[in-house]
């Protein structure tokens, strides 16, 4: 185990580095140059007062150079200045993960809370009417795009209710924060809850299949304790596991959920810059997002490794 | 022989229009909030060329003088004292001198005197060592020599020559006081002013706010306690918050006219007015790129324009069809109708015109089977790829088979500067309605934001000429002149000029709405909510 | 990972095996929700073939008169600000989806087949470097890794696939990497090994074959979501410019305008998207229970 820890850890490290290099040299493959950018809410394009400001960003050194600044100050803690707002990129990322946080954990909790029991009762009621009609709702939920389906709502709220439920910096309560921020998590938790239930109706349905089922019905066992008692348990486990791995994803979901009721979170933020071609802020959140998908991703297995004994890592 | 200036008092004229008007009981406190529209640029106003800057940020500061608050038109007669109490030119009308405001502080403490007025034009006309990083005006003060100072409280701006309609350009909510001793970049970030409110915080993408000055030195001003603009860039869900009352203003001239039935049938009590938006919508053809280096071609494409169409399809029928000047009534210096029908292009039968280009491209050698294919570039937002699609659509009735070629909206002006473009379709707002400001800015030799870069030595002697002439009727005469040439030479053709409604809450008291510029009437400091 | 010989199960359920007719029947029958997939995306194909005939207004022209004509009357989905006709430009956008998802689908299954079975076949240091390069490109989800490269690339039709393409690729190399590594080692490949075949005839004649199975399950799912990340990107103004009718940009089009005024231009694109998604889930589910039949029930 102690071995298989270092080789994973020097794994994560190596893919980190790679995807830093990866980012940094896609950045630069962008059509128009962050100057051009700075210049065009001023309606025109100075070329020496251009040359002045590449020079102040540091955009006229090699890029090599340029690049080891870049890790050099971030082995430092140092993320650099974001080109747009002036300030520390630090200062601009760090305020915006929270709401982007507590997003992600209640459309987790969203999904959750619908995805694993309607995937147990599918699983159980095999081949039924209610089986089939859950399977058709969680493929839906895995085809509307979630902007759309956070449009639908956000129409729906405005129709009905003459009110609409977009970010408030200060809701005033806690709950009341939960509560507004629980309808974009619905729409970005949908899809993830479709996904939970099916592979819960999957892994279910493969456990119910193991010997060992078999012969606890054969010792006779009521149909509760096998399908609850030793069904549900063992099935949990790549259940769990996904789960971890849906947390990290959500990332990609965020980013339009975000856009569409206007929260003020870092994945909207990832666009923003990206349109702004704010390199710094670009950079140090993919690095971020890449940071949080593999620490996750290293968790989980850690968590399989302890949880099924069968598995043993040996390298 | 010098002349002593004779300075306009004009501070007690404004206190008899302030007794003239029954003024309602003004509420003190309450937070004045707004809506903004898009990620703004930076928090300093001269570096940026954008109302999405202006508009929150005017209220920061003072001016010298500025365009009464208070009244819809802005005129050379609408222009109040700020921290200038009063000014005279001298007899040869190339100095002009303002008396400065005394005991005014920055928002630091720091007093403001004379040196700032003195600091601040000379960045603008790149005296000064700390210059700004872009100065996308400085065509506006290419006349300014230097400012002289006598006193603390005296400033004195020399010209090259006269030039009646200068007093103008410091009227604009684009042309704040700046102070000495904090750096542009500073400026940038955390904006220091003298102005009715305090710059407070600025979270990218989300919000700005700003707070009451305590200290204003005009007295019991400003009514509300802060203002706060929230950054919602889908306008749907923007203008869905302000109907839900989430807001007291709209973004100036952000209710489109197709968007306005809806706003008045949701929220009937909202104040809406329409307004034209002094943003016009407008052809640019590359000159350098052939086969646009032949004129015939160029008179051709003006000649298919149908304006009419592009008004009817984008607003409703409600926007204006115009040359370079905003046209009457709103507009002060805009050209008559009757004088503009007889504008080559700008004629009743679009029929006949279009025949007439159909006859042109033939001679050319093209034709239905054998149209000019042609890119047209625009930036990729939906106001200007709406009438892009549109010109696209007219063009083909005069075998021009166009593309559209959308293009990063960052790096638009980038790319039109470096003329990587055949044809484009671009929008211009005008600072001040004021033809130095337009003509200058836009179509003057050599001026940076002269996107295609068209040069006529005669129109520019022609602009020389309105500059300095201060009789406004000949000046007008001298003005419609110019857009004559203007449209003949294809300069940058105006599709038509725009309007829009902003709507505001009943609550929100003694906010007017300018008519003829959309960038001068945000200092927010008579403004008070009813609550 | 066997695929089952269809013919003989088919016969043993005593269906008529000799008529294509037949067979497509009893197939339709066992996996009711896949026909219904298959119908919806037959729908769909022929809707990207036959555009210009299904639709009875062109999707470019403009008429002021007719903007925001609601839905009903002359326009059958109602026109847009334009005046354009919303059915046309739906139907019209279904060729762009079908471009990107099928031009990004097969990019991405080329380059992960083949670095997959090289990969798997070479082993060694390359085999080292392609799985540590897989593992870089999955430390980002799918829609974040196509927003850097479509922003990187450029606003085009050919960028957007491309940009959705690469991200596909790790997911596809993996699973025919593995399946390359066991089919390296069974009988038939030793077999021909020892008769002295070429690694590379070996690769492409032996274990190819074999791993398609499990590569158009995947590729089925890849379908859905290459249709989903382009109309995200679109949404987000990163994907298809104008004037392609793309879904994701009507969508994002008229609901940063005209979510009140005209929510047809809201709904039915919308509709159009998560009709066709649904229809490559239900698909790609019935293959794979047909192709893999440990899952089927």
């Amino acid at each position: 185990m102690g071995a298989y820890l270092v080789r994973r850890s020097f794994l994560m490290v190596l893919t980190l580095f790679g995807m830093s290099v990866l980012i940094f040299v896609m950045l630069r493959l962008v059509p128009g140059n962050i100057t051009d950018i700075i210049f065009d809410s001023a309606g025109f394009v100075n070329e020496k007062q251009k040359k002045k400001i590449e020079q102040q960003l540091g955009l006229d050194k090699p890029i090599v150079t340029q690049y080891a600044n870049w890790i050099a100050g971030l082995a430092k803690g140092d993320l650099g200045y974001a080109y747009v707002s002036e300030k520390p990129a630090i200062d601009e990322i760090l305020p915006r993960i929270p709401v982007t946080a507590k997003l992600a954990v209640l459309a987790l909790v969203f999904s959750v809370l619908f995805g694993v029991p309607l995937g147990v009762i599918s699983a159980v009621r095999q081949n039924t009417a209610l089986d089939y009609c859950l399977r058709v709702v969680s493929l839906s939920g895995l085809s509307l795009p979630s902007f759309w389906l956070g449009l639908l709502i956000l129409m729906a709220f405005v129709q009905w209710f003459g009110w609409i439920p977009i970010y408030q910096s200060d809701p005033g309560s806690l709950w009341k924060e939960i509560a507004l921020l629980s309808i974009p998590a619905a729409a970005v938790g949908f899809r993830s809850s479709a996904l939970l239930m099916r592979l819960t109706r999957s892994s279910m349905l493969e456990v119910l299949r193991q010997d060992y089922i078999r012969t606890a019905r054969a010792k006779g066992a009521s149909d509760q304790v096998v399908n609850y008692d030793h069904g549900l348990r063992n099935a949990m486990l790549p259940v769990v596991t996904i789960i971890g791995v849906e947390a990290a994803f959500l990332i990609g979901g965020l980013i339009v959920t975000e856009t569409v009721f206007n929260i003020p979170g870092v994945a909207r933020f990832l666009v923003e810059a990206i349109r702004w071609r704010d390199y710094p802020i670009v950079q140090n959140l993919v690095m971020f997002i890449a940071i949080v998908v593999v620490v996750v991703n290293f968790l989980v297995d850690m968590t399989y490794a302890m949880l099924d004994p069968r598995i043993r890592y040996e390298s | 022989m010098r002349l002593k200036p004779v300075f306009i008092v004009a501070s007690a004229l404004v206190a008899a229009f302030l007794v003239a008007t029954p003024a309602p009981a003004q509420k003190q406190g309450g937070t004045l909030r707004i809506y903004h529209r898009d990620n703004l640029p930076s928090a300093s106003i001269h570096e940026e060329a954008t109302i999405s800057t202006v508009m929150p940020f005017m209220s920061v500061f003072n001016n010298l003088v500025v365009y009464d608050q208070g009244k819809k038109l802005n005129t050379p007669e609408t222009i109040v004292p700020d921290l200038a109490e009063s000014w005279a030119w001298d007899a040869s009308r190339t100095r002009l001198s303002f008396k400065l405001r005394q005991g005014v502080k920055w928002h630091d403490g720091k007093p403001f005197t004379s040196k700032d007025v003195q600091c601040t034009w000379h960045k603008l006309i790149g005296k000064d060592p700390d210059d700004f990083r872009k100065n996308p005006r400085a065509i506006w003060w290419h006349n300014l020599k230097e400012v002289t100072l006598k006193g603390d409280h005296e400033a004195t701006f020399n010209l090259n020559r006269p030039q009646p309609a200068f007093l103008s350009l410091f009227a604009s909510g684009y042309t704040p006081v700046y102070p000495c001793h904090v750096s542009t970049q500073a400026m940038r970030t955390n904006p220091i002013g003298t102005g009715p409110f305090k710059f407070a915080e600025f979270k990218r993408g989300e919000s700005v706010k700003f707070v009451r000055n305590p200290d204003y030195w005009k007295k019991g001003r400003p009514f509300v306690d802060a203002i706060e603009w929230k950054v919602i860039e889908n306008r749907s869900t923007r203008i869905l918050a302000f109907v839900a009352g989430e807001f007291d203003l709209t973004f100036v001239t952000d209710v489109s006219i197709p968007l306005l039935k809806d706003v008045t049938s949701q929220a009937p009590k909202a104040v809406c007015e329409v307004a034209p938006t002094y943003v016009s919508t407008n052809l640019i053809v590359n000159p350098a790129a052939p086969p646009f280096n032949d004129a015939r071609i160029r008179k051709a494409m003006a000649l298919a324009l149908d304006r009419k169409a592009y008004i009817e399809i984008l607003s409703g029928g409600k926007a204006d069809i115009s040359a370079a000047m905003l046209p009457p009534p709103e507009g002060v210096w805009g050209m008559p109708p009757e004088f503009m029908r007889t504008l080559p292009g700008y004629a009743a039968d679009i029929g006949k015109s279009r025949a007439e280009a159909r006859k042109i491209m033939q001679g050319l050698g093209y034709s239905e089977a054998k149209p000019l294919k042609v890119k047209v570039s625009t930036r990729n937002i939906a106001i200007y790829r709406d009438p892009a699609v549109i010109l696209i659509d007219q063009l083909k009735q005069i075998f021009i088979a166009g593309e559209l070629e959308v293009i990063d909206t960052s790096i638009w002006h980038a790319k039109v500067t470096r003329k990587e473009f055949a044809i484009g379709l671009n929008l211009t707002g005008i600072g001040v309605d004021d033809p130095d400001v337009n003509f200058y800015e836009n179509y003057s030799c050599g001026s940076e934001r002269n996107l295609t870069q068209y040069c006529n030595k005669e129109v520019d002697a022609l602009i020389l000429r309105q500059s300095q002439e201060a009789d406004a009727a000949k000046r007008k005469t001298l003005v419609w002149e110019i857009e004559r040439k203007l449209v003949e030479d294809l300069a940058r053709p105006i599709v038509m000029s725009d309007r829009s409604a902003t709507c505001w809450q009943p609550q929100l008291k003694g906010f007017v709405l300018h008519h003829n510029s959309i960038y001068n009437n945000w200092r927010f400091e008579d403004v008070w909510l009813d609550k | 990972m066997a695929a089952l010989d269809h013919a003989a199960e088919l016969e043993k359920a005593g269906a008529n095996v000799s008529s294509r007719f037949g067979a497509m029947l009893f197939l339709a029958r066992s996996y009711p929700l896949g026909a219904i997939g298959a119908v919806i995306m037959v729908g769909f194909l022929a809707t990207a073939l036959f555009a210009g005939a299904i639709a009875s207004f062109d999707p470019f022209t403009i008429n002021a008169r007719d903007s925001l004509a609601p839905p009903g009357g002359a326009h059958m989905l109602g026109a847009d600000f334009m005046g354009r006709d919303v059915f046309a430009r739906i139907v019209y956008g279904a060729r762009i989806s079908l471009a990107v998802a099928l031009g990004a689908t097969l990019l991405g299954s080329l380059f992960g087949v083949s670095v997959g079975l090289m990969s798997g076949f070479i082993g060694g240091w390359f085999d080292l470097l392609v799985q540590r390069l897989i593992d870089i490109m999955q430390s980002l989800p799918l829609l974040v890794m196509a927003l850097v490269m479509a922003a990187s690339l450029g606003p085009s039709l050919t960028n957007t696939i491309i940009a959705i393409a690469i991200p596909l690729v790790p997911s596809v190399a993996r699973v025919i990497r593995s399946n390359t590594l066991s089919l390296r080692e069974m009988p038939y490949v030793e077999a021909a090994r020892a008769v002295g075949m070429s690694e590379l005839r070996i690769a492409v004649s032996h274990v190819l074959p074999n791993t398609l199975a499990p590569l158009i399950v995947l590729a089925t799912a890849q379908l859905g979501s290459a249709i989903l990340v382009e109309s995200a990107l679109s949404f987000l103004g990163l994907g298809v410019p104008e004037p392609h009718p793309s879904w994701g940009r009507m969508l994002s089009e008229s609901a940063a305008e005209y979510v009140r005024t005209a929510p047809w231009l809201v709904i039915f694109p919308g509709i159009a998207i998560s009709a066709v998604v649904f229809g490559t889930n239900l698909l790609g589910d019935a293959i794979r229970d047909m192709l893999d039949p440990r899952q089927r029930c």
